[in-house]
């Protein structure tokens, strides 16, 4: 039997953990949930010990790269064979996860992710928005030769040989290009299936005009002097 | 330059030593960062007691004017200086995100101990 873990990272989620939670549970009932709270201010943490999923709490706000490598440390350390990121906004659909991780139970691949874009699902995205996948699915197709329509995409779940990777590096903001990118790099094979989408359900979207403009600079540097440096 | 400057320029270098040292006598600088300070200080003082050094090396290298030898290795130190604070301060990031990170696990750690401890145990 797989031990599976749904890692949800949250930062005041409130509004929306709940759903989420309860989403889970009906479509994945045999894994465990773990939320990691990077230091919420509102009463994030109070409805995670309410549901009773297993938490992990940051003492102040880390950003979602630390965050998600808190969780796979503890998936690692406590012997899960599959984790899955799904985002506390509500706005990764928790049907999709059983098709999620049947790539993954199949032995096809290490890291399975959930795409907006494979099928007409029906996720309205703005035209900034196309644009900047596009841009980022061209830097993975430059820099791995391979076809992701969705790179971006936080809706992800891997073995636990993507899980060792993770766990000893993750970058630490806008992680989602560059984990694909490494990963591909340390032989570990990814797949996109597709998946739907919601817009977030509360809060608001921690990507503006200025830190898009940042993550595009930001990854693309970072993955550029990271073909310079020698692989363990 | 006059003397009434040169006077200025040592008791400015001289200040600034003290001050370094001072910091480090309270611990609010550290010994392996300081040396570089208490460096520059020192040839602060040196410019300013024997200025011919100054005029010697600015001449070498070809500088029209000696304060333009000042301004460039003060402001190509400063440089040195803020990148290498801009390292410590990455490596400072990054020993504190594994910090934060084994804090939460030791944290669940410690609660998940303290619920197993607190059930009843008919052995006790």
């Amino acid at each position: 039997m797989m031990r599976i873990l749904v890692i949800t990272p949250v930062f005041n989620e409130e509004e929306t953990l709940r759903g989420v939670i309860l989403g889970i549970r009906t479509s994945l009932p045999q894994a465990d949930i773990l939320v990691v709270n990077d230091g919420s201010t509102d009463s994030t943490g109070n409805i995670a010990r309410e549901e009773g999923v297993l938490i992990l709490e940051h003492p102040y706000n880390m950003g979602i790269g630390a965050t998600m490598q808190t969780g796979f440390l503890y998936a690692l350390r406590n012997g899960y064979d599959i984790a899955i990121q799904v985002d506390g906004d509500g706005q990764h659909h928790p049907e999709s996860l059983p098709s999620l991780i049947k790539p993954l139970l199949e032995g096809h691949c290490n890291l399975v992710i959930g795409s907006r874009y494979l099928s007409d699902g029906g996720f309205k995205s703005t035209f900034l928005r196309k644009l900047g996948i596009k841009f980022f699915s061209s830097v993975v197709w430059i820099f791995t030769g391979k076809r992701a329509t969705d790179p971006t995409s936080g809706f992800r779940a891997m073995d636990r040989k993507g899980l060792k990777l993770f766990s000893e590096e993750y970058p630490s903001d806008y992680p989602e290009v560059e984990a694909v990118i490494s990963a591909n790099r340390k032989g570990l094979h990814f797949q996109e299936i597709p998946t739907m989408m919601r817009d977030r359900q509360g809060g608001t979207s921690s990507i503006g005009m200025l830190s898009a403009l940042y993550y595009m600079v930001k990854v693309t540097l970072s993955i550029s002097i990271g073909l310079f440096r020698r692989t363990k | 330059m006059s003397a009434r400057l040169n006077l200025f320029a040592m008791i400015g270098s001289i200040s600034l030593l003290l001050i370094i040292l001072e910091l480090v006598r309270r611990k609010y600088l550290r010994e392996r960062y300081s040396l570089i300070w208490i460096m520059a200080g020192g040839i602060f003082l040196l410019l300013s007691i024997r200025l011919e050094i100054l005029r010697r090396i600015s001449d070498f290298l070809g500088f029209s004017v000696p304060s333009n030898a000042l301004f460039f290795f003060g402001i190509l130190f400063l440089v040195l200086i803020v990148l290498g604070l801009s390292v410590i301060t990455s490596r400072l990031a990054e020993k504190n995100k594994v910090l934060t990170q084994e804090v939460a696990l030791l944290k669940k750690q410690v609660a998940d101990l303290e619920k197993s401890h607190n059930e009843p145990n008919p052995h006790r």
